[in-house]
This record gives structure tokens, sequence and C-alpha cells, in this order.
């Protein structure tokens, strides 16, 4: 019992799934820690419901290995697996109750009557619902079946539980609200949570860790500020939001800095990480909200200063989304500006500006 | 303004005129079992005695029982075996799917006396059995488990198979997952099916009485043959209101079924 910490709860060993025509699931390695929530992020169709499908063995794998608890899966039936799974449609039994769905697992493990009562007692405590044991699944509202599919599936103890997209047919407040939800039964019973989503909002609401997957291959694991802060690739720096992408080669280092040259021929600096050798490194990303506008006076001596013409400027609320093109290399900088600064709300487009970003803002790509 | 007045009155008019002649032969049909003219063609004053007479022949019972049995048997095979079709069309892959998904219909599309024909050779040419019972149970199911097969198809499109997915992750085989999931679930098409089928099967004269064999006699079978033997047809009125009756129960099964389908 003692190691059991150490073991990872799930484990993909070299996982390979073919479907007729794609490579769904291409050699994936990962370890899931226990008593975590960890996040499959990635685009539909990049396998991550087929990988969870395949830890819930819904569906049979053609390569690799499978653990739960350090054994091997590859051949458990998925009820006998220890694990449960929160589908994206919910999938309850219409034609039960509230406590009918919950008690439904039990019932199957020939679980003796009171025992099922109580334990669909503590499922309806934990999630929120005394007073509903009756009511059918059309009786309730969005997030009300979520938290019966959750109870559902938890009520069983399982080591896993698997959520797919659970929240995907949620309005963006009910969504929120479940996140929060979700997070807070997961810290009170205790279980990993495999959460698979393609919302990176989402994911970095809800993760311990968060593993980017494009086109059936892991891209980053890490967790969510790691993720968030430096991509390692283009494909996550774009998918997690950093939407300004200069593809470029190394041309110096020094005093803890690397300079950088795009294809277009802007100099930028970026921190230099002793780890990562220069010709590695394929550009540099910078998330929007990173980009400073500096008063037209500033002057240009600096790192990352540049001049540029604002083409468009889209109000958000909190903040106002403006294009600008610089004006050296003609590069398109997407900046979130903060709305409250008189300086940007006096701002409009055709205006020449001065933006600035700091080199720690750089966050070096790999590929 | 007027317009939009005449086309309201135009719209309403062509909706009683759907229901006059939808209705009217019926109505005048029961009206007239209860009158008390020799031959039942005109009014003439209320009486319940056809009734009492149909219920004094024990020929008619007879007749009415078996159609009962008949109908019975035919509608729950029918049901059954038509649900199991559908489950397999719906959810096997297999070559000439779609083409067997599509003509499921078609042997409603033959006409009664050639599909009658074909059975009454199928069963004295081919498979050689004595007519009788059996062969008119076997023919209703031929005519009648198709529509069954197109009902229940018609509901699995609408089911969520997540479902099936989630009873076998909740640790339910197969066929606990059938028991409790799927018959559930699909029971409202299941219902329909059988509440249609049963009036269907009922009601048919040309297959049966191609199909029956001597001395085999179902209820329209028999109104046939008082009509063409009997000197006095009255009790033909009281009886053919039994197959009035009969469908509007399973109409309004249906209509019950569906609404609980959809709340």
């Amino acid at each position: 019992m003692e190691n059991r910490q150490s073991i990872p709860c799930v484990e993909l060993r070299n996982v390979v799934k073919r479907f007729p025509g794609v490579l769904a699931v291409d050699h994936v390695d990962l370890e899931i820690e226990q008593g975590k929530i960890f996040t499959l992020l990635g685009p539909s169709g990049c396998g991550k419901t087929t990988a969870l499908r395949l830890v819930a063995g819904l569906e049979t794998l053609d390569e690799g290995d499978i653990l739960i608890d350090g054994k091997v899966m590859n051949d458990i039936p998925p009820y006998r697996r220890n694990c449960s799974t929160v589908f994206q449609s919910l999938a309850l039994f219409p034609h039960m109750t509230v406590e009918g769905n919950i008690a439904y697992g039990l019932e199957r493990r020939k679980t003796p009557n009171h025992e099922i009562r109580k334990g669909v007692g503590e499922m309806l405590e934990l999630v929120g619902l005394e007073g509903m044991e009756k009511r059918r699944p059309s009786q309730l509202s969005g997030g009300q079946r979520q938290r019966v599919a959750v109870a559902r599936s938890l009520v069983l103890k399982p080591r896993v539980l698997l959520l797919d997209e659970p929240l995907a047919a949620l309005d963006r407040k009910l969504r929120k609200e479940m996140q929060v939800e979700l997070k807070r039964i997961q810290g009170e019973v205790g279980i990993t949570f495999l959460y698979v989503t393609h919302d990176q909002k989402e994911a970095l609401a809800i993760s311990d860790t968060i593993a980017v997957m494009r086109a059936g291959k892991l891209e980053q694991a890490g967790a969510p500020d790691e993720i968030y802060n430096t991509p390692r690739t283009k494909f996550i720096a774009d998918f997690m939001g950093a939407s300004n992408i200069l593809s470029g080669k190394v041309i110096a280092t020094g005093d803890g800095k690397l300079q950088l040259e795009t294809d277009s021929g802007l100099k930028v600096i970026a921190l230099h990480n002793e780890g990562t050798g220069n010709n590695e490194i394929t550009g540099i990303s910078v998330h929007p909200e990173l980009i400073e506008l500096l008063p037209s006076d500033a002057g240009l001596e600096g790192d990352n200063r540049f001049r540029g013409r604002v083409i468009e400027m889209i109000y958000q609320g909190d903040f106002i989304e403006t294009k600008i093109t610089l004006s050296q290399t003609g590069e398109l900088l997407t900046a979130h500006f903060p709305s409250r600064l008189e300086m940007v709300t006096r701002l409009s487009p055709g205006e020449e500006v001065l933006v600035h970003w700091s080199p720690k803002s750089s966050n070096t790509l790999l590929a | 303004m007027k317009a939009g007045k005449i086309a309201d009155i135009i719209q309403r008019l062509g909706v009683i005129l759907v229901y006059v002649v939808l209705w009217m032969p019926i109505v005048i049909l029961v009206i007239l079992s209860f009158s008390s003219h020799a031959i039942g063609l005109r009014w003439q004053g209320f009486t319940l005695q056809w009734y009492v007479q149909v219920l004094n022949t024990p020929k008619a019972m007879e007749a009415l029982k078996n159609s009962l049995f008949v109908s019975t048997v035919a509608t729950v095979i029918s049901t059954i075996g038509g649900t199991l079709a559908a489950y397999g069309l719906y959810k096997y892959k297999f070559r000439g799917r779609s083409a067997l998904r599509m003509s499921v219909l078609l042997p409603i599309t033959i006409p009664y006396v050639v599909t009658a024909a074909t059975l009454l050779i199928f069963f004295t040419q081919v498979i050689r059995i004595p007519m009788g019972y059996i062969t008119i149970i076997i023919a209703h199911i031929t005519f009648s488990a198709p529509l069954a097969v197109f009902i229940v198809l018609g509901r699995m499109a609408r089911v969520d198979w997540t479902l099936e997915e989630a009873s076998a992750d909740l640790g339910a085989d197969k066929l606990t997952t059938w028991r409790k999931v799927i018959v559930p679930v699909l029971l409202p098409a299941i219902m329909i099916s059988a509440a249609l089928i049963f009036p269907w099967s009922f009601n048919d004269f040309t297959i049966t009485y191609f199909v029956a064999g001597v001395g085999t006699m179902t209820l329209p079978i028999y109104i046939f043959s008082l009509m063409q033997y009997c000197r006095t047809p009255v009790v033909i009125n009281a009886i053919s209101s039994v197959f009035v009756v009969l469908p509007i129960i399973g109409l309004l099964l249906v209509t019950f079924l569906q609404r609980k389908e959809t709340t």
C-alpha cells in the first residue's frame, strides 16, 4: 500500500490505435498521477477521446499497454477495469429516476439493498441533488443531469473517473460553474480524473496536468501554467491563444539572452535557456496580453520595441483586441490592450503606435 | 384580411370533408347496428337485439375467439421478431444492409392477392403444411413484422446509443442491458407497432381467406360467409362494429403512448 503513491494511477505505454485509414492514437506514452485531474486537450479528431475510450476498455488497442494501478488492463473488459466513464452525451437512462440511474451500477454488482440506498444517498449529497431522487433526467436542468452522470459513476468508487467532454452541452456560464463543482467533487473524493476536452480555457481551469494531443501524438504534457506560458510547439502556442508566432533562427546569444531573426528580418530578443541548442529553436511565440503599448515618444532603444500601425480594434470588454502591422517588416501582431487604460481608449485604427514586450515574454518554440 | 378569412374557411371545410368521408360510412354502420329494421338498411328504432343475437350465435363467438387468438399470437411474434430484426439492421454492418433497410416496407406494397397466392403456393407446394391456424398466423406475421421493423428502426435512429455503452461500463452484461435499458427505451415504439399490427391482423380478410383452409374461421371470413350465404345478414352491422371499436382502442393507445414518449 505505501508505494501506491509512486505507481501511476493510469499509465499508457507506447499505445497505438488504428481505425481504417487513420492512426487515431500514435505511440502515446503517459502517466497519470494518483488523485489528480489529468486533462487530454486537443482539437477534435486529435485522438483524445479514443485514448480515453482505450483506458475505459470501450476500444481495444492495437499496440502497447494500458496499466491501471500498475496492472496491465489490455484484455480486461470495461466493467472489471475499476474505472467509470462520464460520456459526452451523459447517457443517463431516460426511463429511470435519478435514484435508479445512480443505483444502476451497484445493482449490477449485486450490492445489498441497504448499501445501495446508503451509496445513493451519499452521492446525492456529494453532488448536491438531495430531494431530486424521484425525478427523471428529462425533469432536470443541464447542470443537474451532469451531476447525476458524475454521481452514477462515482458511486462505484472507481480508481479513475473518465470524463469525455462532459460539459460540452452546457452554456458558458453553467460550464464555468460545473468546472468549479467538478474540481470540488474531485477534491472531496480524491479519485483520479482523466478529463478530455477541446476547450483550452476549461483545461486550464480544471487540470493539475494537461497533455496536449495533435493528430494522435502527445505533443506536450505539463502543469497548466507551463503549457500556457511555455508552449513548446507552434501548434500548442496557437492552440493556447499565443497567437503571435514568429518563425526564425537564432543569430546571437549572450548575457542570458538570445537574438532571433524572423523570416521577415525582424530581430527579437528572448531569454536564453542553457538546456536548448540554438539550432533547435524555430521561432518564438508571444501572448497577446504580454504586448504593451508605449507612449509614441518613448523611443526604440531597448529590447523588442517596434513601430506599427493599428489596422483593427475589436472591443472585448476588459480588453481591446488590437491588430497591428509592424512598419519595419509588415508582420501582423495581435495585442490585447487593457480597455481601462486611457492611452488605449484614445487609440483608433490607422494610427501609428509603439509596442513592446519583455524578452521573458518571448517563448521559444522548438517545432 | 378578407382573403385570409376565406382561406381559413376553405381550410376548415377541407378538414371537415376529409373526416366526413373517412368516418361517415362507419358511423352509419354503427348506428344501423342498433336499428330494429329487419335487414339493417334503414333506421327503425333502437334495439340491441342484433348484439344479443351475435352473442347467442356460437359460430360468431367462435370466429371472434379465433380471430383474437390469431391476432394476439401474430402481434406478439411480429413485434418481438420485428424489434430484433430492427436491432440487427441498425447495429450490425453487413453487405446489403441499406438495401435490406430500404426494402423493409416493400412487402406492404405488394397487392394482398399476390401475397396471398404466393403464401398459398409456399404452404402447399414448398413446406407442405396443412392449412389452418398455423398457416394463418405465419401469413399474418409475414405482412405485419415489416411494420414493426419500420417503426422500431425509426425510433432507434433517435436513441442515444451511448446508453448501451454506459450500461456496459457500469457492469451490465448484454442481456441485462437489453432487459434494463434497450427494451425500456424502445418500449413506446414497440407498443405502437403492436397497437397498429393487432387491428391490422384482426381485420385481414384477403390473405387469411387464401391460407385458412377448410373449417378454419376468423371473424372477417365469417362475415364474408354471412354475406354470401345467409338470407338475413342483419347481424353483420353488429359484428362489423367490433372492427370499428378495436382500431379506435388501438388508436387511442397509440396516441397515449406517443404523448408519453414525448414528455
